[in-house]
């Protein structure tokens, strides 16, 4: 039986952090490929972020995204529309990007950009975009093993990346994300012993 | 009902739910940020991270800051003002 590549594609914002954390290299045993668009590695600056991009371009696992003609045209019209609408934050290009792309591929989106995840929520034809943070990429990272799961302590990976990078998740999120850790991890271990 | 009413009112109630989600992220941002090295970088850095802690949009802030997005991220740690996602 064969089973369908996990694939992203991340925005910026998600790169800027990710490269921060310490256990950053786990993306690639959560997500077979990780593309990002030429208009996001043109925003990559600092040496830092460069040094792991280029390494994992270098290996396979990170994949560069050319976008289309058309791809374009469709994140301008989205980030026009994103401009009208009072309260929300904008999208601008390279997320932009990211939703059409991942909706039009069916690609997970990565991304910190509170503009790009309230698009996902309020324009109806992307709300079928799969759109995870840094909190779904560790919690998933945990329920399927990739990080080991202290349950003394069931929100230390949440921590650990909240340290590194200055970047909170939101309480109730967090919150809940901790829950599933200890209902489907530290539960399971208690009824064992 | 109209479609196009139902439409409208759920799109009111969405955007209604992300403004009460930010306000709490405004909160914390003024809480943690370190107004003492906010108030001591230049008028143009001053005012984009001020921006920021009320906007939360990293992407208009860096541009009035007149630096690319990575440098604001930095100079947001520096400030401890923290990305509330």
């Amino acid at each position: 039986m064969s089973v369908s590549p996990r694939i992203a594609i991340a925005d910026t914002c998600f790169i800027i952090d990710w490269a921060r954390y310490r256990n950053r290299e786990i993306i690639f045993r959560v997500f077979d490929i990780v593309f990002i668009p030429e208009a996001v590695l043109r925003e990559i600056k600092s040496g830092t972020t460069i040094t792991w991009v280029a390494r994992w371009l270098a290996s396979g696992k990170l994949s560069l995204y050319t976008e289309s003609d058309d791809e374009v045209e469709e994140s301008r019209s989205l980030i026009i529309r994103s401009r009208r609408i009072s309260h929300m934050i904008p999208v601008d290009l390279p997320e932009a990007l990211c939703i059409v792309i991942g909706r039009r591929k069916g690609y997970t989106v990565l991304t910190e950009n509170k503009g790009a995840i309230m698009a996902t929520d309020i324009f109806d034809e992307y709300r079928g975009v799969i759109v995870w943070r840094a909190l779904e990429i560790l919690l998933t990272a945990q329920l399927e093993g990739v990080l080991s799961v202290e349950c003394s302590d069931s929100s230390k990976v949440f921590k650990e990346y909240e340290e590194d990078t200055l970047h909170i998740f939101p309480r109730r999120d967090l919150i809940e994300a901790v829950s599933r850790i200890e209902q489907e991890i530290c539960r399971q271990r208690g009824a064992r012993t | 009902m109209s479609r196009k009413y139902v439409d409208k009112e759920e799109l009111e109630h969405r955007i209604r739910r992300w403004a009460e989600l930010e306000e709490e992220a405004r909160r914390i941002r003024r809480e943690m940020a370190d107004w003492e090295f906010i108030e001591k970088q230049e008028p143009r850095i001053k005012e984009a991270l001020k921006y920021y802690i009320e906007k939360g949009d990293i992407r208009r802030a860096s541009m009035l800051a007149g630096v690319d997005l990575e440098a604001f991220r930095d100079l947001l740690r520096k400030a401890r003002i923290p990305v509330i996602v």
